[in-house]
């Protein structure tokens, strides 16, 4: 055996920040090269759940271990993580995974959707649109869109095998007869690619058009159900619905009480015992980005009020964004 | 007390042709995952792999790189002969990934061939209508790829998902049946075989999902195409 051989057998396996006793990310090598292997196949296959041996991660099921088993396997040193639980990025769930990844991987973090190159996301997706240069990974807890029509797993794999989906349109035809409209507000089901009928994680239906067409590559983790999808970059998604009841996503008469946003999901929040209420954007980065460039609740046109550093803040984003997108295309 | 030799484990390691692998085993498999995932995600895009400076034996770079990235010991593995029968590739997997080998393509998680060696497609694991992921992933050394397709009569032009409006593609040296088997397989998607297109340090991915149009000048596949539809 050379000496050159030998020197790297007794060198450590990396010598990169992270937390002392813990592969780089947490997640062994092996499970990583499985992991990675399930995802290849996931890419190659739009829309296929893909089973894999899903890992034990330090905090319960429902917490997003399959997310994160997708994020220990994608990460790098150069990677900028950001992660959000229902659009925010202050949520327990986010601020325990940002740190999970900060110790163990030791990489960049941060809350700026146009800054990261890996988003790890619970049920929303970022109200930005994202890059090609970004990779966008769901926690999904029922991967199966299926599964409360079919419990039989054996069942629910013929029916992706033979395209057989007439029973998820019965099920938006019932809710046409009861409610007069398609009450199914998130995991709306949708066709990857006219092929498979996927579950796009419990998304409010509002973000389902985002995913069509994406320049981003979706990446789904179920880590109780152990299974792995993807949706590669701009790929076809529709949403499931009839001619005569075309799909729609939601809206509000209200707008967003901090920066006056009317065209982004908004969440209710009930202020005191009087039942008084407001209504605030969902993704705290989009909020925070148009209180910047001079967004208000009483100013929603931005435009007018608009002072020359407002206008000044607003053009330096676009130019980051822009030379972010060229240094990554190089 | 006698011992069994299995038939595949002829050929043990042979350690004066055992060589350095990752420098950081860590760090260079995850580079290398990215570019194959892009690789993967949008077909025709060529990457860059290149952070071994030796190769063993007859692999070249990009695919000695996949190999350390994906291969291990639940892998099977089926090289095509003059692979196979070098020393030096076989050592070097078993040493650095402890990947079984297989003698049937058939029976491979992943195949690794050269261009005049490709197994026939249909010899290959395209998976089942349940599970199409099972199907195997074929690495195959060419000489060159280029999204040049003009002044050649071997190019593509590609679609489907991660491609936003076509792209050109041409794998050089791929034999003739090949291309037009897999021209064909696309018909019989989710089955199918997933395809890396290795040259020197560079690498391309043809994913079953992408769609196949031989370019202008490949009448032959074309009408072969034409007569199977009438």
């Amino acid at each position: 055996m050379s000496s050159q051989l030998s020197s790297q057998l007794n060198k450590p396996a990396t010598q990169t920040a992270g937390a002392e006793g813990y592969n780089f990310a947490y997640l062994d090598e092996q499970s990583k090269r499985m992991i990675r292997r399930a995802m290849l196949k996931a890419v190659a296959i739009p829309g296929y759940q893909v089973p894999f041996g899903g890992r034990e991660m330090p905090l319960p099921h429902g917490w997003g271990t399959g997310g994160m088993q997708l994020t220990a396997t994608v990460i790098g040193e150069a990677d900028t993580l950001k992660v959000i639980d229902q659009g925010a990025d202050d949520t327990t769930n986010a601020v325990s995974i940002r740190r999970f990844f900060a110790k163990t991987a030791g990489v960049a973090t941060t809350e700026h959707t146009a800054d990261a190159s890996l988003i790890q996301t619970r049920h929303r997706i970022p109200e930005r649109q994202l890059r090609n240069d970004q990779i966008l990974i769901y926690q999904v807890p029922i991967p199966e869109p299926l599964r409360f029509i079919e419990p039989r797993e054996t069942e629910t794999r013929k029916m992706h095998a033979l395209r057989e989906y007439g029973a998820m349109q019965v099920k938006l035809y019932e809710d046409v007869a009861r409610f007069g409209h398609i009450a199914t507000s998130y995991d709306y089901p949708v066709m990857v690619n006219d092929r498979y009928m996927m579950d796009p994680s419990p998304i409010p239906k509002f973000d389902n058009p985002k995913m069509n067409q994406m320049p981003a590559l979706q990446l789904f983790g179920a880590g109780f159900e152990k299974r792995i999808y993807a949706v590669p970059p701009y790929t076809r998604v529709v949403s499931l619905d009839f001619d005569d009841y075309p799909f729609e996503v939601q809206s509000w008469e209200e707008s967003c009480s901090i920066c006056g946003s009317d065209h982004s999901f908004l969440d209710e929040v009930i202020m005191d015992d009087a039942g008084n209420k407001m209504f605030v954007c969902s993704d705290t980065d989009y909020c925070r980005e148009r209180v910047e460039q001079g967004f208000t609740a009483e100013n929603p046109e931005g435009q007018q009020g608009l002072t020359p550093e407002h206008n000044q803040v607003q053009q330096e984003n676009k130019k980051q964004d822009d030379t972010k997108a060229e240094e990554m295309a190089l | 007390m006698s011992v069994q030799v299995n038939s595949m484990n002829r050929g043990a390691v042979r350690s004066d042709l055992l060589m350095t692998g990752f420098d950081d085993a860590v760090q260079d498999a995850q580079k290398v995952f990215r570019k194959v995932l892009k690789a993967m995600s949008e077909p025709g895009t060529i990457l860059t792999a290149d952070l071994t400076d030796k190769t063993p034996g007859a692999l070249n770079k990009s695919s000695w790189e996949i190999a350390l990235t994906l291969f291990d010991a639940d892998t099977k593995i089926w090289l095509s002969p003059t692979l196979a029968g070098d020393d030096a590739v076989v050592s070097n997997l078993r040493f650095h990934c402890q990947c079984p080998m297989v003698s049937e393509p058939a029976e491979a998680d992943f195949a690794l061939a050269l261009a005049d060696e490709l197994p026939e497609l249909k010899a290959l694991n395209w998976g089942n209508s349940e599970y199409p992921d099972q199907a195997t992933t074929l690495i195959v050394q060419v000489e060159a790829i280029t999204n040049q397709t003009q002044d050649n009569d071997e190019g593509w032009c590609l679609n489907g998902p991660g491609i936003e409006t076509e792209r050109g593609l041409t794998v050089a040296g791929l034999p003739y049946s090949f291309r037009r088997d897999l021209v064909n397989s696309r018909k019989r998607f989710p089955l199918g075989v997933d395809c890396v297109f290795c040259a020197d340090d560079q690498l391309v991915a043809l994913p079953r999902s992408t769609e196949i149009k031989p370019s202008d000048s490949e009448e032959g596949i074309r009408n072969t195409i034409q007569q199977e539809a009438n």
